[in-house]
C-alpha cells in the first residue's frame, strides 16, 4: 500500500513537470498581446529572453570594471543618453543625433577656439521625471577629466569649458582643434545624471547597478545570473513594446547554442569562433540570421617594422605577396558568407576615411616574391628559405594563446609562407603576456590581434605616427605597437585625428592609407564579423549596429505567438 | 576531543596563509589584469592608471600584508575585475554552490546507499551486475561531457522528439525568467545539473557502501543476528546498515568539502554563477583579490569538512578515540 502510495506520488511530479513542459515560453505571455509600435495607450507584454556571453564586471561606465562590452550592450545603451546614435547612409556610416538631442551639434570657432554646441531635446527627461540638463554634460565632463576611478579620459582631457547658458544649451570649448569630438557623450560613457550622483561617490552609487534610467529601458542586474530590462515609463521615444528582455548570462559557446535551438532564448549574438560557426552551419532552424562584415573591428597580421626582418620593406612586401588572404578569410568565415579580406588598416565603419584599394595588390603572387627577394640580395638556402649576409628570413608570430581563430590562421599561414621560402615558427603567448609585456616592450617580430574602433572617428596617428612610438622618451606609453614610420604619412594622419573638417580628414586618411600600403605595414586580414541570430517570434527591425551591437533598439522590436 | 579540534585548526591556520600568499605571488606572476587596457584608445597611459589604482606597483609581500590585515577584520578587499566588495560576490556565489551541493548530495546519498545496499544483498545477481557496470560508466565519464549530453537527450532531444512547446528540463540558470523562488520552473532547471553533479558521486559512493556492506554482513555479529532469528530486514537496516555507513559517511565529509570549490564544470555549461565559475572567471582576469579570498574560502571549507570527517568517525564508531 504505502509503495503504491509512493509510487502514483512519484508519477504525479513527473506528470507535471511534463505539463508544464506543454506551456509555451522563452518568450512568455503576461498581458494581452498588442501590435502597437509606439506604445502609446498600449500595456507592454511578452518577455524575450536572450543569451549573453559575458556578465558586465560593473555598471559604473566610467571605470575600468566597465570596460566589458556586454556591459555596454546589456545595460549602458539601453540606459544612458548620449548625443550620438550611428546610421549607414549610402555606404557610410556616420553619427545621427540620438532622441536625446535636439538636432545635431554645431561647431563653430569662438576666438580661435573649437566650440561645439549641444542642443537637449526638451522632452528629454529621467525615469525620475528631471529634465536631462547641460548639467549632465558638464557633469559627465567634469568627471572624466578629474574624476576618481576614471578609465579613460582621453577627449575628455581636451576640454577646457563647459558653458551652461541655459538647462538645455551645453557649449563645450576645446582647449586645441580636436577632430574626434564626435566620440563625447556618446557611446562611450553617455551621458550621467548630474542631480543624482554630483557630490556623490559615483563609483559606489552604479558600479552595482542602479534603478534609474535617461533611454528606453530601466536594468535590473542580478549579477553573474541575469540583466533584467522593463520599459522606462517616463521615455521620450518610441516605447517599448515587450514587457521585459531578460539577458541571461551563458557563457559556453555550445551549451548557449542549444539554448536557443531549444528555445529557451529567442536571441544570440555570438563571437565570430570557429565553434560558434560550426554550430550555424549545423542549422538552426526557425531562426533568422545576418552576418555582416560591417564591423567596428579590424584583424590583421601585424608586423614589427623595427626589428628583422620585418624592418626590410622588401621583405614586408614579400610576406605579403606570398599570403592568399582570399583564402584566408574564406577558410574562416566562408561558412557565413564573409569572404573578402580588408584592404586597409581600419575597420569598416570608418571606410569613408579609408582608401579601399590599399592593400588590394597584395595577392598570392610567387613570382613577385622571387623577384622582390632575389632583387634585395636574397637566396634560397638548402632548406629553401631565403637567406641573406648569413641571415634567415624566419621569424616569430606570437599571438593569444587558446584562441582557435587566430590558431587557425596561424597554421594557414604558416603553410603558405614555406611555399614561398619563409620559416614561420608558433609561438603564442597569454593575453596579457602579449599585451602587457611584449607588444609594448617591441620584443616581437609578428602578432595577429584585432582592433575595435569605439566610435566613428579612425584616431589612425595614434597607432601609425612615427611619434606614437613607443619610447623611453615618451615613457612607453605611444599606441604605434607596429613601429610603423612612414614620415611622409605623419602629417595627413595627423590631420585626419585634428582637422575639424571632414572633408579634409577624409582625403587625408586616404592619402596616408596608400603611403602605408605602398610601405606595407602590416597585413590586414578581416573584419572579424558579427553575428545576429534571433527567433522568428521576435519581429520588429532587429539588425546589427557595429558599435551599439542587435541590441540598440530593442525598444522596436515585437513579440509574436 | 576538544583538544583535537583546536589542534587541528592551530595546524590549518598557517596552511592556509601560507597557501594565499603562493597564490597571490603566483597569480600576480601570471596574469597582469592591467594589461587589456594596452590597446585601447588611452594605451599606456589607461595601463598605469589601472596599476595604481589596483596596487600593482607595490611589492607582493606590501600587496599580501595589505591584503591580510584587512581580510583578519573582515574585509576581503574589492574585485580588481569588478570593484564589486569580495566578501558579499563570494557569499552571493556561495550560496547557488550550496543549492547544487545540497540536491546533489542528498540525491548522491540516497541513490548511492540504496544501489550499493541492492549491489551487497544481492552479490554476483544480474542486477549487481548492471548497476556494476553503470557505475564503471558512470566513474569514466568526464561531468562535462554528460553534462552536454543530458542537455541534448533530455531537454532539446524530447522538446524536438515530441514537438513539445518549451523543454521538459531547464538548462539556463536556475530559473527561467528572473524569478528566484523554490517552484516547479526552480525544480526543472535544478534536475540537469544536479545530474551532471552526481553521476560521478553516485557510482563512486555505490561502490564503496557495497564493499562495506559486503565487509559488515560477513561479520560475526551479523552471523549471531541472523541465528537468534532477528529478521533479516531487520539484520540489514539496523545491523549491517548502520555499521556500513560510517566509513561511507566520512567519505562524503571528505567530498562535500572539495566539492564547495570543484562545481566548475557543471556550474560553466548550466550558467550557474556559483564558486566554479567565480573562481574561472577570476581565474581568466587575473582577479587575485577574489581569487586569494576564493582559494581561503574553500581551504576553510575543505578543513572543517575533513574534521568533521574525523570526528563523525570518532562519534560513530566508539572504538575510535581521537587523540
Amino acid at each position: 500500500m504505502i509503495r503504491a502510495r509512493r509510487s502514483l506520488i512519484a508519477l504525479v511530479a513527473l506528470l507535471a513537470i511534463v505539463l508544464a513542459a506543454c506551456g509555451s515560453s522563452g518568450g512568455s505571455k503576461s498581458a494581452p498581446k498588442t501590435s502597437s509600435t509606439t506604445g502609446f495607450g498600449a500595456a507592454p507584454s511578452g518577455t524575450i529572453v536572450v543569451g549573453a556571453e559575458q556578465d558586465a564586471a560593473c555598471a559604473d561606465w566610467i571605470d575600468k570594471c566597465a570596460a566589458s562590452s556586454w556591459g555596454a550592450w546589456m545595460m549602458q545603451y539601453q540606459t544612458m543618453p548620449r548625443v550620438f546614435d550611428y546610421a549607414k547612409q549610402g555606404s557610410d556610416w556616420v553619427e545621427v543625433p540620438n532622441v536625446a538631442m535636439a538636432g545635431m551639434p554645431t561647431v563653430t570657432d569662438v576666438g580661435g577656439k573649437q566650440t561645439v554646441t549641444y542642443k537637449i531635446s526638451d522632452a528629454a527627461i529621467w525615469s525620475d521625471g528631471q529634465p536631462i540638463t547641460s548639467n549632465d554634460m558638464k557633469y559627465t565632463a567634469t568627471q572624466l577629466a578629474s574624476g576618481k576611478n576614471v578609465y579613460d579620459p582621453t577627449g575628455y582631457d581636451q576640454i577646457e569649458s563647459v558653458a551652461t547658458p541655459d538647462p538645455k544649451t551645453a557649449v563645450v570649448t576645446f582647449k586645441k582643434p580636436f577632430a574626434s569630438w564626435t566620440q563625447l557623450f556618446s557611446a562611450d560613457y553617455g551621458i550621467q545624471p548630474s542631480h543624482l550622483l554630483e557630490g556623490k561617490n559615483r563609483d559606489q552609487l552604479m558600479k552595482n547597478g542602479y534603478s534609474w534610467s535617461g533611454g528606453p529601458w530601466i536594468a535590473k542586474w542580478n549579477k553573474g545570473v541575469s540583466v533584467t530590462l522593463t520599459p522606462n515609463p517616463k521615455f521620450y521615444g518610441t516605447k517599448p513594446t515587450v514587457q521585459k528582455v531578460i539577458f541571461k548570462i551563458l557563457a559556453d559557446t555550445a551549451a548557449q547554442f542549444q539554448a536557443f535551438k531549444a528555445g529557451e532564448l529567442l536571441a544570440i549574438y555570438p563571437q565570430p569562433e570557429p565553434s560558434a560557426i560550426a554550430a550555424i552551419k549545423g542549422g538552426v532552424p526557425g531562426t533568422q540570421a545576418v552576418y555582416t562584415a560591417d564591423t567596428a573591428n579590424l584583424e590583421a597580421v601585424w608586423m614589427n617594422n623595427s626589428r628583422a626582418p620585418f624592418d626590410n620593406k622588401v621583405v614586408r612586401q614579400a610576406v605579403a605577396y606570398s599570403i592568399d588572404r582570399n583564402a584566408i578569410v574564406k577558410r574562416l568565415f566562408g561558412d557565413i558568407g564573409v569572404e573578402k579580406p580588408m584592404q586597409n588598416l581600419q575597420p569598416p565603419i570608418n571606410s569613408r576615411f579609408a582608401d579601399p584599394n590599399a592593400w588590394s595588390q597584395y595577392t598570392l603572387n610567387l613570382d613577385k616574391v622571387n623577384s622582390l627577394m632575389t632583387g634585395d640580395g636574397w637566396k634560397k638556402d638548402g632548406s629553401g628559405v631565403w637567406a641573406k649576409g648569413g641571415k634567415t628570413a624566419s621569424f616569430t608570430i606570437e599571438s593569444t594563446a587558446g584562441n582557435k581563430r587566430r590558431e587557425l590562421t596561424e597554421q594557414i599561414l604558416q603553410q603558405e609562407l614555406q611555399q614561398a621560402g619563409f620559416k614561420m615558427t608558433i609561438a603564442n603567448k597569454s593575453a596579457d603576456d602579449l599585451f602587457g609585456k611584449i607588444l609594448g616592450a617591441g620584443t616581437y617580430q609578428m602578432t595577429i590581434y584585432a582592433q575595435t574602433a569605439t566610435s566613428l572617428n579612425p584616431g589612425l596617428c595614434a597607432v601609425a605616427c612615427t611619434s606614437a612610438i613607443p619610447t623611453k622618451a615618451n615613457g612607453q606609453s605611444g599606441n604605434n605597437l607596429s613601429r610603423i614610420s612612414v614620415p611622409a604619412a605623419d602629417p595627413l594622419l595627423a590631420t585626419v585625428d585634428s582637422n575639424p573638417d571632414v572633408q579634409a580628414r577624409i582625403t587625408a586618411g586616404k592619402q596616408a592609407d596608400r603611403l602605408l600600403g605602398d610601405d606595407q605595414v602590416s597585413i590586414p586580414l578581416d573584419p572579424l564579423p558579427n553575428i545576429v541570430l534571433w527567433s522568428d517570434r521576435i519581429g520588429g527591425p532587429v539588425a546589427d549596429n557595429p558599435v551599439l551591437s542587435m541590441f540598440w533598439n530593442m525598444n522596436l522590436w515585437t513579440l509574436k505567438g | 576531543m576538544v583538544a583535537y579540534i583546536l589542534r587541528r585548526v592551530l595546524y590549518s591556520i598557517p596552511v592556509i596563509l601560507i597557501a594565499a600568499l603562493i597564490l597571490l605571488w603566483g597569480v600576480r606572476e601570471t596574469f597582469d589584469p592591467c594589461a587589456q587596457f594596452r590597446t585601447s584608445r588611452g594605451g599606456q597611459a589607461s595601463v598605469e592608471r589601472c596599476r595604481k589604482a589596483d596596487h600593482l606597483d607595490e611589492p607582493i609581500t606590501s600587496q599580501y600584508w595589505s591584503w591580510l590585515t584587512k581580510a583578519v577584520q573582515g574585509d576581503l578587499g574589492q574585485s580588481e575585475r569588478t570593484n564589486a566588495d569580495v566578501g558579499s560576490t563570494i557569499a552571493t556565489a556561495m550560496w547557488y554552490t550550496i543549492q547544487l551541493i545540497f540536491w546533489g548530495v542528498l540525491l548522491s546519498a540516497l541513490l548511492a546507499i540504496a544501489l550499493g545496499v541492492y549491489s551487497a544483498v544481492r552479490q554476483y545477481s544480474v542486477g549487481d551486475y548492471i548497476l556494476t557496470t553503470l557505475s564503471f560508466i558512470g566513474l569514466a565519464m568526464p561531468p562535462f561531457w554528460f553534462g552536454l549530453i543530458a542537455i541534448q537527450f533530455l531537454a532539446v532531444g524530447p522538446k524536438n522528439w515530441f514537438g513539445l512547446d518549451r523543454t521538459i528540463f531547464g538548462f539556463v540558470g536556475l530559473h527561467n525568467g528572473d524569478s528566484t523562488g523554490f517552484d516547479l520552473d526552480y525544480v526543472r532547471h535544478l534536475v540537469l545539473p544536479v545530474l551532471t553533479l552526481t553521476v560521478q558521486s553516485i557510482a563512486e559512493w555505490s561502490r564503496f557502501q557495497r564493499a562495506s556492506m559486503l565487509d559488515v554482513m560477513s561479520a560475526d555479529y551479523v552471523r549471531t543476528a541472523r541465528a537468534k532469528g532477528v529478521r533479516r530486514r531487520d539484520v540489514l537496516v539496523k545491523h549491517a546498515l548502520r555499521n556500513a555507513l560510517i566509513p561511507l559517511v566520512t567519505v562524503m565529509a571528505l567530498d562535500i568539502g572539495g566539492l564547495f570549490g570543484g562545481v566548475i564544470i557543471t556550474e560553466k555549461i548550466f550558467a550557474i554563477p556559483g564558486m566554479g565559475r567565480l573562481f574561472l572567471d577570476s581565474l581568466q582576469q587575473g582577479d587575485a583579490p577574489m581569487l586569494v579570498a576564493w582559494t581561503v574560502v574553500t581551504a576553510v571549507f575543505v578543513v572543517l569538512f575533513n574534521l568533521i570527517a574525523d570526528i563523525l568517525y570518532g562519534v560513530l564508531d566508539p572504538r575510535i578515540r581521537l587523540a
